[in-house]
């Protein structure tokens, strides 16, 4: 693992890069920008990672833009890194070495809604959330809903498998996408899956979904629509424990409910947000948890009676949002927290673990210990319905000595969450700050075929290369690295 | 520190074993679909999965289960703590009673239940499986949320077993609802059933009869009955043997060839009398992307030889 | 709190506290239309810190980054972590000019005629003539269709609060003033006009990275404007400056100055109540959609107050559906960035349309100038209470 680094040498020129003219040709020089400022931005993601430096940005309008880069970096033998909003948080979007960056940011149209048969046709740079505010007139939404819905693009989404909180009850993004066009390392353009029932083959569709940019470079998206629920409530439920918050979630689980969502903060989260949205969030609480109750009436009626007994019943006090306008601050109280957390500390990092609803109070335990331990800050703020945790730790990267003791805190919660039956990543997926633990959790035997699968669709390893799979697995990806000096852009 | 995993499961390792690294091999599930994608070629060495409950957590609705055990089976296990999975266990109009766990993953193939249950790959977490040189593979893993590495699992359900040999499974478990009943409209437009229903996991429609599966709390399911058109107790159809892949719009303007259909409306699915005539084209580039998933995972072809996943 | 300053002369700990998230992003009118991470605020604070940390020289493309931003502060009101976007900005264009000389000399000599009260209104009636003999193309400069010939004067009424005038818009705008006068007076308030002495309130030699000349202009209105009465501000720009010269100056008496400032509709919610005419009946029958000016809305935080003193005179008030989303106008930005204005200036005359509203309200004039140069009926809130309180 590798933090932002705060110092690199001092800026010299542009470096000239042989591809740059042909991408001008093949795009027009306003959809190329090969300076310093533009490549420097496209180096880095949401997360703590930066190591490479892109090469030239491209701002690909049309499936026939996205051919013609892979076709010059194929003439050149370039890696290509495809780029949405940049929110991702494992580093999958930020380069190793010096790929052409594909940002798919002014492919955002929506190309065609069809209400009948709930499908919308996007381009991969569409908003998460202007997909669901295009269709809410017809009474539909794009049910995947990431905490960073409001900025991540449908195409980040396709590629990490993202999840959020409503993916307790409606599934994560593959469930949702039906058929993507993929633009092969290639240069070809092919069609996976499809709209009808059971498209024939293998489901390379729901291969590409989370090949995190490594398969292809997605340039259209079929989306499933979800009707609304006719109603909604949200609970907010407050404790003095966070493992009586913790119970409550295994109990509710236990009996029978699937709600839509159930989102756990913990007192430090609480406060940072509480300071942004003014939501109402107790700050004296120990742990809340925000539950929501979607579908049918009289049913959500009988769920929400049946969700309060059971938080009551572990001792915890129940408050229900009474409208629209109350539910709308929690939700966005919630889904604030980790930018809320720059109040706590400029700099913070996190993992992605998934662990047995069961486990969650002995996974939560240890993580404060741990962070304690090593004089850091923990934050948490999850999915605790699907026990997708995300123990965060807040600091000052200029403080001497912390990365080192960030990534030794980070890996102790990851032997803790794998002890007790977990996995690496419920939901942003590996990228290059998680690639080195795939060991711990997979055989060798079980990532050679994972590499098998990257090749079928990308034999030259051209695709956002170095990711995911640790270096021993990922066939040409190293070599076509080591030539490439990290000293970023300014280097 | 963490380790590396080590499978120590005995009896997998003797499946992969029986598997091997090298000659001609199918397993065999409960053949309920062995038409499908073609049968094996004659003589093919058969080995059949193991199978059994190996952990069934109802507090964490998952349960892991050997593939060779029959989903009938399964779901009798889990009807005790109120549960059961997305796949088909011959209790409904698809499926049979002698359906394996492996067999229906291999297949892939959605009980009409799709519409509200979803597709059955959304309900495998993970898979352990024999690949071409022998050796057991996991993919994916044992959590109900889990982006860990590249989706094995998905490739894996539906591809006839031509890419590796399941041993066993891990799968999402979902509550029974409270109440669930069939029921027949007669002169309801499939359409507005499929708007109005709130509680529908499954529509099918004839041409001229609608059956509805609704399931949920008692007074949902009353409401829906009083939104419908009037309807009466019912049990779902047969379904006729051919199964044909629709759009969902589509299944309102089908050809004369499907001779006596049901159709899963809001899915596209179209159980017919007669193949489909016309199947809609797999285009060149994705043919070819088939070929390669299937060259570099079974490079000698060894599983399942004769049997493919590409339409003929 | 101040730590070492880098070479922008930003705080490292302001510097640095952005996360990097991205929540800001799509509230950022410039990253909307160009989707550049160059235009996009999250990205302009990662350009701010190598530069003031002496990693990067100040390249063309970095100075374009940032002369490209509105500053409308929209991101930090999206921000959840509380990063001051507006101060950080406004540090580093000031470095940026004093050192490279970005701001255009016609923009300068323009600034330089706001401080000059009778100079800017015998050239503003000039160009009403040539407007009238049809020499200059309004629309495309962004000018009002009619600019006034002749101005009614502003009189004193008394002494219980200011009204602050400033440079163009008294100019051009003085009807607002009256308007605003009227409706002062209908709570029992007198008033007393700023005037001549108090000509200019600096925002936009500000937002142009022309610190000493705001600086200067900011002491010659306080001294101007001395005592404890209240000082009202009808131009959301010039609301949000007068409110920051605490900041500015960084003097006691300048922040005892600030707080003496209201905008005028976050005045009038608290006394309303005062007005003779209460309940107040019958509104005027419009659709009237409010355009949010981003210094009301991000800055002083006082867009709420618009609606709660329009409502009881218009039959009815419409939301745009855009979240408050820059109308790309942003002071002289329209006129610095006259392509990006426009392309941000297109999804705003979407949302009006969307709304299918009567009249649109700003109470700013450089946003009611930009859209009305659209071709949008563009009122200020208190011309049409104003309205309201005389068909009473
Ligand atoms: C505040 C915050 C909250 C978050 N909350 C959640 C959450 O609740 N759930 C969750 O799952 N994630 C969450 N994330 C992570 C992140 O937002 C998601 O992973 C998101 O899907 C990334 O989308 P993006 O457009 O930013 O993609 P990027 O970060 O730009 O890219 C992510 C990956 O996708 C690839 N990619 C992008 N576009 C394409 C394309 N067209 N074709 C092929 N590959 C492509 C990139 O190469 C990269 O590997 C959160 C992040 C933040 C900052
Ligand atoms: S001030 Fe406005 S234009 Fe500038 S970065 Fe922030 S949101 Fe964008
Ligand atoms: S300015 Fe705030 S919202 Fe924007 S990226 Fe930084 S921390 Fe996140």
């Amino acid at each position: 693992m590798k933090l932002r680094r705060r110092t690199r040498a001092d800026g010299a020129g542009q470096r000239h890069d042989p591809c740059v003219a042909e991408l001008i040709r093949a795009l027009g020089a306003d959809r190329v920008r090969a300076d310093n400022a533009a490549r420097h931005l496209a180096s880095a993601d949401a997360s703590m990672f930066i190591d490479g430096a892109a090469g030239p940005v491209c701002f690909p309008d049309s499936t026939e833009h996205v051919q013609a880069i892979m076709g010059v970096a194929a003439r050149h033998d370039r890696a290509v890194l495809p780029r949405g909003a940049g929110t991702g948080l494992s580093g999958g979007a930020a380069p190793l070495g010096d790929p052409i960056v594909v940002s798919t940011t002014r492919m955002n149209r929506v190309l065609e809604v069809d209400v009948e048969d709930r499908v919308a046709w996007v381009q991969p740079g569409v908003v998460n959330l202007d997909l669901t505010k295009q269709v809410a007139s017809s009474g539909l939404h794009f049910a995947p809903d990431p905490s960073s819905q409001q900025v991540c693009t449908i195409g980040g989404n396709v590629a990490n498998n993202s999840g959020g909180p409503h993916c307790l009850a409606y599934g994560v993004t593959s469930a949702h996408v039906l058929a993507v066009e993929v633009v092969l390392s290639s240069g070809e353009a092919v069609v996976l899956g499809g709209l009808e029932a059971e498209p024939s083959g293998y489901d390379l569709r729901g291969a590409f979904v989370g090949s995190e940019g490594m398969f292809g470079v997605t340039t259209k998206i079929a989306v499933r629509l979800t009707p609304d629920p006719e109603s909604v409530k949200t609970l907010l439920l407050a404790f003095d424990a966070v493992s009586d918050a913790a119970a409550t979630v295994g109990a509710v689980i236990a009996s029978g409910s699937v709600p839509a969502a159930i989102e756990m903060m913990d007192k430090r989260c609480v406060a940072a947000v509480e300071d942004f949205a003014h939501a109402g969030y107790p700050r004296d609480a120990a742990a809340v948890l925000l539950i929501e109750v979607d579908g049918p009436r009289r049913g959500v009626e009988a769920e929400t009676d049946k969700v309060a007994e059971i938080g009551r019943a572990h001792g915890g006090t129940v408050r229900v949002a009474a409208d629209e306008q109350e539910r709308a601050l929690l939700w966005k109280g919630r889904k604030s927290a980790f930018g809320a957390v720059a109040r706590v500390a400029p700099d913070y990092y996190l993992h992605d673990t998934v662990v047995p609803r069961s486990k969650l109070v002995e996974v939560l335990e240890a993580v404060y210990e741990i962070v304690d331990r090593y004089d850091l800050t923990a934050v948490n703020v999850f999915h605790a319905g699907d026990g997708n945790l995300h123990p965060l730790m807040a600091y000052d990267s200029r403080e001497p000595g912390v990365n080192e003791r960030v990534a030794a805190a980070g890996r102790e919660i990851l032997e803790v969450s794998l002890a007790v039956g977990g996995v690496l990543s419920g939901e942003h997926g590996i990228g290059v700050e998680k690639r080195d633990f795939m060991e711990y959790q997979f055989t060798s035997a079980d990532l050679e075929q994972q590499a098998l699968l990257r090749r079928s669709f990308d034999p030259h390893c051209r695709l956002n290369p170095g990711k995911v799979l640790p270096s021993a697995h990922s066939c040409a990806d190293i070599a076509s690295l080591s030539a490439f000096k990290a000293d970023g852009v300014w280097g | 520190m963490i380790a590396p995993p080590v499978i120590e499961d005995a009896e997998l390792l003797a499946f992969a074993a029986e598997v091997g690294p090298s000659g001609p091999v199918a397993v065999r599930g409960g053949g309920t679909q062995w038409h499908v994608g073609g049968a094996p070629d004659h003589g093919v060495r058969e080995v059949r999965a193991p199978s059994g409950i190996v952990e069934y957590r109802p507090d964490e609705m998952t349960v892991c289960v050997r593939a060779g055990t029959t989903v009938a089976e399964l779901h009798a296990v889990l009807a005790e703590h109120g549960q059961r999975t997305a796949l088909p266990d011959g209790s409904g109009p698809f499926g049979s009673r002698s359906s394996t766990v492996g067999g229906a993953i291999a297949v892939g193939r959605s009980p009409v239940t799709r519409l509200g249950n979803g597709h059955i790959r959304d309900a495998v977490l993970q898979l352990r499986y024999a690949a071409a040189d022998g050796r057991l593979v996991t993919a994916g893993g044992p959590t109900v949320k889990n982006v860990t590495g590249f989706d094995m699992c998905r490739v894996l359900v539906g591809s006839l077993g031509t890419l590796g040999c399941i041993g066993d499974a891990i799968l999402r478990t979902r509550p029974k609802p409270e109440h669930e009943q069939w029921v027949q409209l007669e002169d309801a437009e499939p359409q507005t059933v499929l708007r109005t229903a709130r509680t529908a996991t499954a529509i099918l429609w004839d041409g001229s009869v609608v059956w509805a599966r609704l399931c949920g709390h008692h007074v949902d399911v009353e409401d829906d009955l009083a939104r419908l058109p009037a309807s009466s107790a019912a049990q779902p159809p047969d379904l006729p043997p051919y199964r044909w892949s629709r759009r969902p719009k589509d299944l309102y303007c089908l050809p004369e060839e499907t001779g006596r259909f049901i159709a899963e409306v809001g899915v596209g699915v179209v159980h017919c009398e007669r193949p489909d005539p016309d199947p809609p084209p797999v285009a060149p580039g994705v043919a070819a992307l088939n070929r390669r998933v299937r060259e570099l995972f079974d490079p000698d072809r060894r599983f399942n030889p004769g049997r493919s996943v590409e339409r003929l | 709190m101040s730590e070492s300053l880098g070479l922008l002369g930003l705080e490292q700990a302001e510097r640095d506290s952005c996360v990097a998230c991205g929540l800001c992003l799509p509230h950022c009118p410039t990253y909307r239309v160009t989707g550049a991470d160059t235009h996009s605020p999250r990205g302009r604070i990662a350009l701010m810190q190598v530069v003031d940390e002496g990693i990067a020289p100040l390249t063309e493309e970095i100075v374009e980054a940032f002369d490209s931003c509105i500053q409308c502060r929209a991101c930090e009101t999206a921000c959840p972590g509380d990063v001051p976007f507006g101060h950080l900005m406004e540090s580093t264009k000031e470095v940026v000019e004093s050192t490279r000389g970005r701001a255009p000399w016609w923009l300068k000599l323009g600034l330089r005629a706001l401080t000059r009260p009778t100079l800017l209104r015998i050239g503003s009636s000039c160009l009403a003539v040539a407007q009238r003999l049809r020499l200059v193309p309004s629309r495309r400069l962004g000018l009002p269709d009619r600019l006034p010939l002749r101005r009614r004067a502003l009189r004193a009424t008394g002494d219980d609060v200011w009204l602050f005038t400033g440079c163009v818009m008294d100019a051009w705008q003085r009807d607002i003033h009256l308007a605003t006068q009227e409706v002062v007076e209908a709570t029992g308030t007198t008033v007393r006009p700023t005037g001549d002495a108090a000509p200019c309130c600096g925002a936009l030699h500000t937002h142009a990275g022309l610190g000493d000349g705001a600086r200067k202009l900011a002491a010659r209105v306080m001294s101007a404007l001395d005592g404890d009465n209240a000082v009202l501000v009808n131009s959301a720009g010039c609301g949000a400056a007068l409110k920051d010269y605490g900041r500015l100056l960084g003097s006691d008496e300048a922040r005892a100055f600030s707080a003496r400032v209201f905008d005028i509709h976050e005045w009038l919610a608290d006394h309303i109540d005062e007005m003779d005419a209460n309940p107040l009946e019958p509104a005027i029958a419009v659709r009237v959609a409010i355009q949010d000016p981003c210094h009301l809305r991000h800055v002083q935080g006082s867009h709420m107050a618009v609606r709660e003193v329009l409502e009881p005179f218009v039959s009815e008030i419409v939301e745009l559906d855009d979240e408050g989303m820059c109308c790309g106008a942003g002071g002289a930005f329209s006129l610095v960035n006259p392509q990006l204005a426009l392309d941000v200036r297109d999804r705003k005359t979407e949302a009006i349309s969307r709304s299918r509203a009567d009249v649109v309200v700003s109470a700013n004039p450089g946003c009611s100038m930009h859209l009305a140069a659209a071709g949008v009926t563009v009122r200020h809130p208190m011309e049409l209470i104003a309205e309201a309180l005389r068909a009473r």
